[in-house]
């Protein structure tokens, strides 16, 4: 889908994703839990390997390519407090059309 | 009959209050002045209740239950939600006795919304009424559309939302003065590799086209372009909204910057109902 939408509707693996960002900013003790160790917080998350080494990582720009919400992983790089510039960086490098239209 | 005393619309953005210093002094203070215009405009309204018409990001939904249209029914609403937004922690008060009559006249009238009993809210309903000094102030009834996550609710049909809303409110019974304030766009990306352009243009026919009185082309704009504006300004959504609850009422922009760094082209606006 071109435009603002990387899916028109969400794929089973966006929907992982955004579970595990969502779970994280509003579950009781899951932001300690995931902080404590991202690896074991995604062990059963049903999510290819590449994926949870993305959202381990902070890949922001390949979660954005996989369909993740972007508002979930707005909240995400506030939350863990991301520098600000790393997060439009990783965005940008993953840019294919930086202009609006 | 209850009396609708006024229809105002303005961006939001927590960059606002988590990043104010990310723009100059001046620039800020311009922006901050024309949400306390906002606040002095809705204060004169004297309402006994602002209907908010904005977006839940993703906090009390989520995908395995999106609603495109919830009404709030609670007596109370915390906010915010985010505990990464720079606000204080408070309480709306609700309108139960509304929240709950618009949900019925909305099913009565063939719209199918889900309603909450249970909402806290985000920055988007909190930032405008802080920005506006007014959080204190004001009883609140929330009308969330799902503006964050496709597939949405057609532009068209957010304007017919409006329209009912305008009726309905019309009809409420009692004495009630009642405002409707939407918040939500303008153009702007939220994580894409577009984050930090702001459409002018896309802003400028918008707010124009609101002002035109022509409808039909306000929608087709709103549908064609949007993603010309970035996946933020699908918010527009509640303008529309916002739009058709003043009922032909005319339209004027009262600020408009495109603020680049801090994401978003902050728009306020509001419809002249002749209060």
């Amino acid at each position: 889908m071109s435009g603002n939408w990387q899916h028109g509707m969400p794929t089973p693996d966006a929907y992982w994703i955004d579970r595990v960002l969502y779970d994280v900013h509003h579950q009781p003790d899951d932001l300690a839990r995931y902080l404590k160790s991202a690896d074991a917080y995604l062990k059963d998350i049903p999510l290819p390997d590449t994926l949870k080494a993305a959202i381990r990582d902070n890949e922001i720009g390949d979660l954005y390519l996989a369909g993740a919400n972007p508002y979930l992983l707005r909240a995400h790089c506030l939350g863990l407090r991301m520098p600000e510039a790393d997060f439009l960086r990783s965005l940008r490098a993953v840019a294919k059309e930086p202009d609006h239209g | 009959m209850a009396e609708l005393v006024g229809v105002f619309a303005a961006s939001h953005t927590p960059v606002m209050l988590n990043f104010p210093d990310a723009i100059p002094d001046q620039e800020r203070a311009a922006v901050f002045d024309a949400f306390q215009s906002l606040g002095a405009a809705l204060r004169g309204c004297r309402p006994d209740v602002v209907v908010v018409i904005s977006d839940d990001h993703l906090h009390n939904f989520f995908l395995d239950n999106f609603p495109a249209f919830c009404i709030g029914a609670a007596p109370q609403y915390a906010t915010p939600i985010e505990h990464w937004l720079k606000a204080p922690k408070s309480v709306l008060p609700g309108d139960t006795a509304l929240g709950a009559y618009l949900l019925q006249e909305a099913l009565a009238a063939d719209f199918d919304p889900a309603f909450s009993m249970d909402l806290t809210l985000d920055h988007g309903v909190l930032t405008p009424l802080e920005l506006a000094g007014i959080t204190s102030e004001v009883h609140v009834v929330p009308i969330m559309i799902n503006c964050v996550q496709p597939p949405f609710p057609s532009m068209r049909r957010c304007l017919q939302w409006g329209r009912f809303l305008g009726e309905a409110i019309a009809r409420y019974p009692g004495n009630a003065r009642i405002a409707v304030l939407a918040t939500g766009g303008l153009s702007h990306d939220i994580a894409t590799p577009r984050m930090g352009l702001v459409n002018e243009d896309f802003d400028r026919r918008f707010l124009d086209l609101l002002a035109s009185g022509d409808d039909d082309a306000l929608v087709r704009y709103a549908t064609d372009h949007v993603h010309e504006a970035g996946n933020g300004a699908e918010e527009i959504r509640t303008w529309l909204l916002a739009h058709g609850a003043a009922r032909g009422a005319q339209f004027a922009t009262q600020y408009y910057k495109a603020v680049g760094n801090w994401y978003t082209g902050i728009g306020i606006g509001a419809w002249d109902i002749g209060q």
